[in-house]
């Protein structure tokens, strides 16, 4: 296929990058094919699993159903941009303290979909935490220690 | 996967008949028909552009009526293949004088490979009663075209 | 210093997975890589007429495309690995890609290597095969049927193994009072690691080297089955998984599109990486379960339970993938009887073949099917006499004071207390609270139920004598090396090749627990073929009683050595040499002392060393398990089924688990969440679903029911502590108990909810409207 190709600049991890893209190219394979940032994960490929998730000028989006296109202009802040100054993110203690992880996989997206969790609701309970990885699949945690460090991570944010 | 879908013409079979094998009634009204070619007796190439939930495509292949019984019965043989997959799907048309009116019973039994089989098939069921109805009732329309 | 071992603290792996620095297969980027992607049949059986690959190899940015014929002769069939003895087994050779016919939906037909992704993606459509559709098969018992359409021609009966234990309890069946027969249905499930299968390859044509990168729970297995599927000796063969996104089993087997890849690497002279998409995942990764089991059990009006007759027909799919044959075998087949005295019992095994994605083990490997057919045949058996479900367990299960204790089936129980974990998880849940809470809301028309499941499993695969006598086709024992460098760090080689369990962090433990030094001196390595001299892999919960064994065996030795330099240091006999906390200490004089790291210091120097001491300090050992280990325990699951919509909701989840001394706590605790899951994954939602065409209709994440975190209440974990007696952490495996023991429990609860309707048994996945047809009144 002969596709023309479009030029996009995105605010990525707070650096400005530009490059020449096929139109249809995936957010989520311009971050890691095209550059390197391989944190961002694809899981499934009909934006259930929740692994590919980013932060779209703050917000949380599923990366494999936005196209570099349509990110062009915007900023994007991946796994790789939540930890500031050597400082992790209160979100990646919580994960690291309360063990919500293993195989490490689905964690990225995992996070980024707590952080826009968090946003939208800083004092969640269990349950609403539960309600809010409705769009997280996780095969090796059972989701307890997920919610425990989704709760950490709250606590932490509010102070 | 089996499919059954009735509608209730005010009409005669045989006024129904005509209407149904009439190939400027198929091309207009079977869902997504880009193309309907004759290719022999009852036989006719066709180009199809269907949307199965989150699968879309375009098909090609062939429609055939096989023992029509005019004016009761008749089948209808549609196989075609595209990106998503292949269908092949086989309808059993009946007509049924009640009332002055004719109720059409269609049975279908379809199978379907490829994309539209392993993500498609959960909601094709009830896709294919909504393309079924688009046509018994543009079937309907043509009907009440015709008489105006 | 405290000790580390026991202790809670964080796992060291984590830094890198929560920055987005871990390393998975589909993160390597090679200069020059192409991107393979494979076309896949659309049909479950059918004969290849032709293939024409014309406008995909003319396509812009396409490389090569390479077809059965032209892989055949330079890419071995794959094999399988596992040979149950006495079964006559059919082992018909499943090519890398397909050459004459097609036997299931995802069985490879053509690769495409590509510039890019997406480029190689849009090449598979314009690969034209014309293919003659044959009648296909995908029920097991069908398969078996007369006049069934055979798989492979060469196996008219579609049979691939019979295989049988245990003695005929004829005998046992004569003297019951009671027989209680029952049909099960294991449905299909799908792995659904949430990595991606993925390979890449770079090959060497100087040296000959070849590397693939590959997501795999045993690289030594696979360059094992690759050199010979490649004919590339090993010693030129490097295989490297250290981050793997879960396997759950399904990364096992060595697959057909891992040794494309290489192939291609090789033959084009550039690196090649192929990733599945999830859709290729439900399609061409291994399945799991998909059984059916027929059982009897006779008992007396007492309790007392006497005989137990086991046929299980399985469903292997197309071919034999790799451990495959030994899932419904060994796995489950020797353990049918769970943790009861059952004098006498008898397995029998039909392997079949079907058109459908071959299967092979998934987290639990048989032993949850055997968990789930006992434990709900003890609750048949329960109602049938009109006993309490916890009394026939009680007055069943294999008392403390008989182990070690042989079983019907032959198997060496090696150490338990199982009615000390029921009793703990009988006080968690409020046993007869709950029994009273139960009628009272009956009353009002809410159904709640409790379900038990008291389990035990075989793990710590195992002893490689064993192993052999079962026909596993390599060995399972493990090998680590503890290499410490003169400063006093340590580095630690692993064969166990974990991808998720945590073993950086407790493997480090043990090492850090048996030297008295920081857990943050030691590094653990794994998953490379040329860092670690040999390894069985990370399955069957083997990891930690095996190659924590090894880990603990080595580190003795090390240990050893370097009391004869401290004795040497201080001047003393090695006799009048203790070491505790990190210090060699004249016994008595506490001032007289030399640590770890001075010793260290001077075995590296050797300026001064003792006769017959050589320089340095490393140890290697090649651990060989004894027995397998039998962790055990008991799990209560509470529900309440909405009658009028058919919704389960578990209220409570109870699991008391025994795996021996706990390394980490909070490690253990996550395995135990993370299999409760997964088993209630099996009982309430998961099933894998063909039509009679062989077509996959679960086929995405759509239409696969996965657990969500909405679905589960908070658990309850406990344990009880008794060591395996046979290896030297005293330690079992933890990673399976969870899917093991949950199934039955769940379903159990939600007979036992149900009880008022008349519900005996149902069929699994339950799902609403199959509740809400039995509540309704209408045929499930």
């Amino acid at each position: 296929m002969t596709t023309t190709k479009t030029v996009v600049t995105l605010k990525v991890n707070g650096v400005e990058r530009t490059a020449e893209v096929e139109p249809r190219l995936l957010l989520v394979h311009f971050l890691r094919d095209v550059l390197g940032l391989t944190g961002t994960h694809v899981g499934c490929d009909t934006s259930q699993c929740g692994a590919c998730t980013v932060l779209l000028d703050g917000r949380g989006v599923k990366s494999c159903t936005v196209l570099a296109v349509q990110a062009d202009g915007h900023e994007v802040t991946t796994v790789e941009g939540l930890a500031r100054d050597g400082e992790l993110h209160p979100i990646q203690e919580g994960f690291w303290e309360k063990h919500g992880l293993q195989c490490g996989f689905c964690t990225p997206g995992a996070m980024m979909t707590a952080v826009e969790l968090l946003r939208q609701n800083p004092n969640p309970t269990d349950e609403e935490i539960r309600e809010g990885l409705e769009g997280v699949i996780c095969r090796c945690t059972g989701y307890e220690n997920i919610v425990r460090a989704v709760k950490y991570a709250a606590e932490r944010m509010r102070g | 996967m089996r499919v059954e879908y009735q509608y209730t013409y005010a009409a005669t079979p045989e006024e129904l008949w005509l209407l149904l094998n009439d190939e400027n009634v198929l091309q207009r009204r079977l869902p997504g028909c880009k193309r309907l070619v004759p290719v022999g007796e009852g036989k006719y190439a066709a180009e199809l552009g269907l949307d199965v939930g989150p699968v879309k495509g375009l098909f090609n292949g062939e429609v055939e009526l096989v023992d029509p019984r005019p004016p009761q019965e008749y089948r209808l043989h549609v196989k075609g293949s595209g990106k998503p997959g292949e269908i092949d799907a086989d309808a059993h048309i009946r007509l049924e004088r009640k009332d002055g009116k004719t109720v059409l019973t269609c049975t279908a039994d379809a199978h379907v490979t490829g994309i539209m089989a392993s993500v498609g098939q959960r909601i094709m069921g009830g896709v294919a009663k909504l393309l079924m109805g688009q046509f018994f009732k543009g079937v309907d329309q043509e009907l009440k075209r015709a008489r105006s | 210093m405290a000790s580390v071992f026991g202790t809670a603290i964080k796992r060291r792996e984590d830094p890198r997975l929560i920055t987005g620095n871990g390393r998975y297969t589909d993160d390597v980027q090679l200069p020059g890589m192409l991107y393979a992607a494979i076309l896949r049949s659309p049909h479950a059986h059918a004969r290849i007429r032709g293939i024409n690959v014309e406008k995909a190899k003319r396509h812009p940015g396409v490389v090569a495309v390479f077809t059965g014929r032209d892989v055949a002769g330079k890419v071995a069939p794959i094999p399988t690995a596992w040979l149950p003895p006495d079964s006559n087994i059919k082992t018909p050779a499943h090519p890398a890609l397909a050459v004459d016919s097609v036997r299931y939906v995802g069985d490879g037909v053509a690769m495409v290597v590509a510039e890019s992704r997406y480029v190689a993606r849009d090449a598979l459509e314009l690969i034209e095969v014309d293919y003659e559709v044959l009648p296909a098969v995908v029920d097991p018992e069908k398969a078996m049927e007369k006049g069934a359409p055979a798989v492979h021609e060469e196996v008219p009966d579609n049979v691939a193994f019979h295989w049988q234990a245990g003695s005929d309890p004829a005998s046992a069946f004569q003297d019951a009072e009671v027989v209680v027969r029952h049909r099960f249905r294991q449905q299909r499930l799908i792995p659904n690691a949430m990595e991606p299968r993925s390979a890449v390859a770079q090959y060497n044509a100087g040296s000959g080297e070849m590397t693939v990168w590959v997501t795999s729970q045993n690289p030594h297995i696979h360059r094992f089955l690759l050199s010979n599927i490649l004919g590339i000796p090993e010693h030129k063969l490097r295989i490297v998984a250290v981050d793997v996104g879960g396997g759950f089993g399904s990364k096992i087997p060595c697959y057909a599109d891992e040794a494309l890849v290489a192939l291609a690497a090789k033959e084009l002279g550039r690196p090649v990486k192929w990733t599945e998409d999830r859709r290729e995942n439900f399609l061409a990764t291994s399945h799991g379960r998909d059984e059916v089991i027929y059982a009897e059990l006779a008992g007396k009006r007492d309790g007392t339970m006497l005989g137990l007759r086991i046929r299980m027909v399985a469903n292997m799919g197309a071919y034999l993938s790799t451990a495959a044959p030994g899932v419904p075998t060994i796995l489950f087949g020797l353990i049918t009887v769970g943790p009861y005295r059952i004098p006498r019992a008898h397995t029998e095994v039909y392997g079949v073949f079907t058109n459908t994605t071959p299967t092979d083990a998934y987290r639990g490997a048989g032993r949850p099917e055997a968990t789930y057919v006992i434990e709900r045949m003890t609750d048949l058996f329960a109602r049938e006499i009109g006993m309490d479900v916890v009394e026939v367990r009680k007055k069943n299960l294999i008392p403390a004071e008989e182990f070690p204790y042989t079983t019907a089936l032959g198997l060496q129980y090696d150490s338990g207390n199982y009615h000390g974990a029921l009793q703990k998880a009988l006080e968690m849940v409020h046993y007869e609270e709950f029994r009273k809470e139960q009628e009272r809301l009956r009353t009002q028309g809410r159904y709640i139920g409790l379900g038990w499941s008291t389990y035990v499993e075989i793990c710590g695969l195992g002893p490689s004598q064993i192993a052999g006598a079962v026909g596993f086709q390599g060995g399972l024992w493990e090998s680590a090396a503890v290499r410490v460098h003169p400063g006093g760090k340590v580095t630690v080689f692993t064969g166990a090749s974990p991808h998720g369990q945590g073993e950086e962090t407790t493997f480090a433990q043990i090492v850090a627990d048996r030297f008295g030094i920081p857990v943050e001196d030691v590094e653990v390595v794994h998953g490379d073929t040329d860092r670690i001299p040999m390894g069985w892999g990370t399955y069957g919960s083997r990891a930690t009683p095996v190659g924590g064994s090894a880990l603990a065996v080595a580190a003795d030795r090390i240990l050893e050595k370097a009391r004869k330099i401290a004795a040497h240091m201080l001047e003393v006999s090695e006799e009048d040499v203790e070491f505790a906390d990190g210090k060699f200490q004249v016994k008595g004089v506490p001032t007289r002392q030399v640590t770890f790291q001075n010793v260290v210091l001077q075995a590296h120097l050797a300026w001064n060393l003792p006769a017959g001491v050589e320089p340095g300090l490393e140890a290697q050992a090649f651990y060989d398990p004894v027995n397998f280990c039998y962790p055990f325990g008991a799990h209560a699951c509470v529900v309440e089924v909405d009658v009028e919509t058919g919704q389960i909701k578990v209220l409570r989840y109870v699991a008391v688990d025994d795996c021996g001394p706990v390394i980490n706590p909070m490690i253990v605790e996550g395995q135990v969440h993370g299999g409760i899951v997964q088993g209630m994954g099996q009982a309430l939602w998961e099933g894998a679903v063909y039509d009679e065409q062989g077509q996959l209709v679960t086929g995405s994440f759509m239409d696969y029911a996965m657990p969500k975190a909405r679905f589960f209440p908070s658990f309850e974990t406990a344990h009880t502590v008794t060591p395996a007696p046979h290896n030297p952490l005293g330690v079992k495996g933890i990673g399976e108990t969870g899917t093991i023991a949950a199934t039955p429990a769940v379903v159990n609860a939600v007979v036992d909810a149900l009880a008022p309707f008349g519900v005996a048994d149902l069929e699994m996945p339950l799902t609403p409207e199959k509740i809400w047809k039995i509540t309704h009144g209408r045929d499930a």
